[in-house]
């Protein structure tokens, strides 16, 4: 049986989560959004407990019960006081074995999905994060978007989302981790009569095809009414999980933009002010996932903070990272790595991720050493290796007739394309 | 303190060792003291407190005014180290709102010791996350830090306290980050821009009608000179307390504190004038705003009392009852059964003076704000008649301890609960005596609370209307 368990007596609390292998790049083409849909109306609660009932009977005990769905995974996670720990299993358990997957339930669900598309309209962070993935993987899996939209929510019926939970769920492999005020045997058995079907998860490596960089520098303009402020997101392809670059990128990227006082946050804002916050974020999955830099300037400097940034890109692919920046990233990066494992349920994370998403063990037994070992010539092979300063991707979520024309203008643009905002 | 049912922070777990180490404090004392001639920097012990069942917070106080709170916690190899000015945007004025939080901002700048940007690669450089927050009654700096970064923390905010540089440049880059910050959360954003216009209608004097941002005239108009003033009259020891939580030695920690610390002069700080009394609402204010978003919106804020009312924790159940979870009244009744709202929520204001209890609903596309506004009402109604069961009341507490709990997972959950209510409720170790008065609420004073507080004449309501585009 795949049980982890993370004990802590610092409070009296039980974190439990159900950790599947599957998640939306198992939607079928066309009906994107199943995957969460399917998680969301297990989560309206079991056979012969209405949903009223349902999470009335959670709240009692002190509960919290939650599914989120990831590209790759799905996570039932309930919290409860300790006290009330067995009778939160026991519905926990029901919610796996025995969902209700009403027909009703998935009407409103649907209804709620399809609402929750247009209320997303009003978040221009979410706006532009969704559209940078859609604009940097085309028509890949990872260019999906785990809610779906609105004409693939259409076509999904509760026969879909019953026939999903049969293939990828009912049959029981999964894992179950427990973090917490509860002793190890406490666990098993408990584990052991309540879910006494699992079988071990195998990890989620789906087959999905090599990502390809789109050539050239392409800017999407995702036009917004009345924007004073831009979301900017500048991006390529990053790494794979398996990648040998990953460490090397990671202390790498961590120099560049990864904290306050890296070269990208002191430029864009520290020198500036143009940006409240200025980062840049390294992705790793199965297949070469993305890399980007984030800011927010006003529109009326929008286009000059994306030429610095790709300045400041082009330096750090091209010049490299010097020693003493490398030496601090690596500093920061393990001096902080205490933060990732600080309670019991960051712990148990850590150690579910290795099981389901086929990160390798040493990435978190081994990290300081991991990190401590890069050398500079590493880091700055992978950065060229890696990251492309000529493929970029290049979304700006603004008002268009404010901005259209400077972007055009900015170094090495193929291509500037307008979309609306409320695009489906 | 707790009764066993409590099943709080247990003394019995093996990880709650804190009064092991906490020594006894006359003799702590008398050995930091010892030699020490300067009156700014000898510590007084004040008192200990119990914090849960296990954990001790010992109180203690320098000459020169400043409050120190300890937490020994070592479930975790962390510390975390808060300092809680009692300066806000209620003791800012009008043509210079926003100055508190930018000078948040300025406090990061470069000091007589320190050289610009040498504050976060130094803290950065040790493993430490540092940010601050500001808001109507307050402004924190903390960070969370692996333990040994603890006398770098300690030398760093004591520095900042007494010898930062205020210069042009650095001012007019960091009021240019403000203002993207404003345009961030409040220009381009719905919900910022209604919450302001809730506030400037619902209050007419005081201070609390102004954003904690600032207006954008404002930001722009800030000079060095009015940093500079702002330092002076608010940032010293007497102003402040420091809270340390986590797991560090006691001893050195406080001989770190003293010795950094013990050099700052007793505060200059005028005691700040007591803001305007807010006259009482005596009709509904009813307002419109048009943006461009999908979805109308209704914000409800009604007169709500202190944080430290007595009123205050049965109203805080009401809103659990109404708004607290998927389980709530109102969730089920808009998001569930109606299908009127995708989500709702609602939370009172912790603030020092009476605030606003907030109420959003965020309807669904085509469905008419009357409608909800009646429903809305209906329940208020019905939980001012009926009261709640005493399953939600069970429900609710049993909830704000769920809350309550998570709150103190991590070093720094409960460095901010310990700043927070010695800030606002002048206790840092109150917050057990909020969930002691959870417990207690009933639902007559649900009732009471609900009937007194959510009356319709009392509210303030703006409605996010959808532009045509």
């Amino acid at each position: 049986m795949s049980v982890f368990f993370e004990p802590s007596d610092a409070l009296p609390i039980v974190d439990l989560e159900i950790a599947l292998p599957v998640g939306s790049l198992q939607d079928p083409a066309g009906q994107e959004g199943l995957a969460q849909l399917t998680g969301h109306l297990m989560r309206r609660g079991p056979r012969g407990l209405s949903q009223e009932r349902f999470e009335d009977r959670l709240a009692s005990l002190g509960a919290r019960m939650s599914v989120e769905v990831s590209m790759r995974s799905t996570r039932v996670r309930a919290t409860v006081l300790r006290r009330n720990l067995e009778p939160l299993l026991t519905l926990l358990a029901d919610v796996v074995w025995r969902p209700a997957l009403r027909g009703n339930d998935f009407s409103k669900l649907k209804r709620r999905a399809e609402a929750a598309l247009t209320a997303r309209l009003d978040d221009d962070q979410a706006l532009g994060a969704v559209c940078f993935r859609q604009a940097l993987f085309g028509e890949h899996p990872y260019g999906r978007t785990l809610s779906g939209h609105t004409d693939s929510l259409a076509r999904i019926s509760i026969q879909h989302a019953k026939e999903f939970y049969a293939r990828n769920i009912a049959r029981g492999a999964f894992l179950v981790g427990v973090s917490g005020h509860v002793s190890e045997a406490e666990v098993r058995s408990l584990v052991a009569s309540h879910f006494p079907k699992v079988r071990r998860a195998g990890r989620n490596v789906s087959d999905v095809p090599a990502t390809r960089a789109r050539r050239g520098r392409h800017v999407v303009i995702v036009d917004k009414p009345e924007r004073t402020q831009t979301q900017l997101i500048i991006g390529t392809l990053g790494a794979r999980t398996r990648d040998r670059n990953l460490f090397p990128l990671l202390v790498s990227n961590t120099a560049f933009g990864g904290t306050f006082s890296g070269p990208l946050m002191q430029q864009v804002r520290g020198v500036r002010g143009w940006s409240y916050g200025a980062y840049s974020r390294l992705l790793h999955s199965t297949q070469r996932d993305a890399w980007y830099m984030s800011t927010a300037p006003a529109a009326e400097y929008s286009a000059d903070c994306a030429a610095l940034q790709l300045d400041l890109l082009e330096r750090w692919v091209d010049g490299g990272t010097k020693q003493t920046e490398l030496r601090f990233a690596q500093r920061y990066l393990i001096n902080s790595h205490c933060f990732d494992r600080d309670t019991a349920s960051k712990r148990l994370e850590a150690r579910l991720d290795v099981e389901l998403l086929d990160i390798p063990r040493s990435y978190v037994d081994k990290y300081d050493q991991l990190v401590g070992r890069v050398t500079r010539q590493e880091a700055n092979n992978a950065t060229r290796a890696r990251i492309s300063d000529k493929d970029l991707t290049i979304v700006v979520v603004a008002t268009a007739s404010e901005v259209a024309t400077s972007f055009e203008r900015l170094p090495g643009v193929k291509s500037v394309e307008i979309v609306p905002f409320d695009r489906n | 303190m707790g009764s066993s049912e409590g099943n709080r922070l247990d003394p019995n777990w093996p990880g709650n060792h804190a009064l092991a180490f906490m020594g006894a404090p006359e003799v702590l004392i008398d050995r930091l003291n010892r030699g020490v001639r300067r009156r700014n920097a000898r510590w007084t012990f004040v008192r200990d407190q119990a914090f849960g069942d296990a954990l001790k917070l010992r109180r203690l106080r320098l000459g020169n005014g400043l409050t120190v709170l300890l937490l020994v916690d070592r479930s975790a190899p962390t510390v975390s180290y808060h300092t809680w000015f009692r300066v806000g945007s209620r003791n800012e004025r009008p043509g210079k709102t926003g100055l508190a939080h930018l000078f948040e901002h300025l406090m990061f700048s470069e000091t007589r010791n320190h050289p610009h940007g040498e504050f976060d690669r130094l803290m950065e450089g040790a493993g430490a996350e540092a940010n601050a927050a500001t808001w109507t009654d307050w402004t924190c700096y903390y960070e969370n830090a692996p333990r040994d970064a603890l006398p770098l923390l300690i030398e760093l905010e004591a520095d900042r306290m007494s010898n930062l540089v205020l210069r042009v440049p650095q001012v007019t880059s960091e009021k240019e980050v403000v203002a993207n910050e404003r345009k961030l959360r409040v220009d381009d954003d719905v919900e910022g821009k209604a919450l302001e216009m809730l506030y400037d209608n619902a209050f007419r004097r005081h201070p609390y009608r102004w954003p904690t941002i600032g207006s954008m005239q404002d930001i722009r108009g800030f000079t060095v000179r009015d940093c500079q003033e702002f330092y002076r009259t608010h940032y010293a020891p007497g102003n402040a307390t420091v809270v340390i939580a986590g797991d560090f030695n006691e001893q050195k920690a406080l001989s770190h504190v003293q010795k950094h610390y013990g050099g700052l002069s007793a505060s200059r700080a005028a005691k700040p004038p007591t803001p305007a009394k807010e006259p009482s609402q005596r009709g509904e204010r009813v307002l419109q705003l048009t943006a461009p978003t999908p979805t109308e919106k209704l914000l409800i804020g009604y007169r709500a009392p202190s944080f430290s009312d007595p009123h205050t924790p049965a109203l805080v159940i009401a809103n659990e009852v109404l708004f607290g979870g998927t389980s709530s009244r109102l969730h089920r009744l808009f998001c569930l059964d109606q299908e009127v709202a995708l989500s709702v929520r609602g939370s009172i204001s912790p603030f020092i003076d009476p605030g606003l209890f907030e109420m959003w609903i965020f309807l669904r596309e085509g469905k008419p704000k009357e409608d909800a506004l009646a429903l809305l009402d209906g329940e208020i109604d019905r939980l001012g008649c009926d009261g709640p069961s005493r399953r939600e009341l069970d429900k609710a507490i049993n909830q704000l301890e769920l809350s309550f709990l998570h709150s103190m997972e991590t070093a720094g959950g409960k460095a901010e609960q310990i700043g927070f209510y010695e800030t606002v409720a002048n206790d840092g170790a109150a917050v057990f005596d909020r969930l002691a008065a959870y417990r207690n609420v009933s639902a007559d004073d649900v009732k009471r609370a609900v009937t007194k507080y959510l009356r319709r004449s009392r509210r303030t309501r703006v409605e996010i209307l959808r532009k045509a585009s």
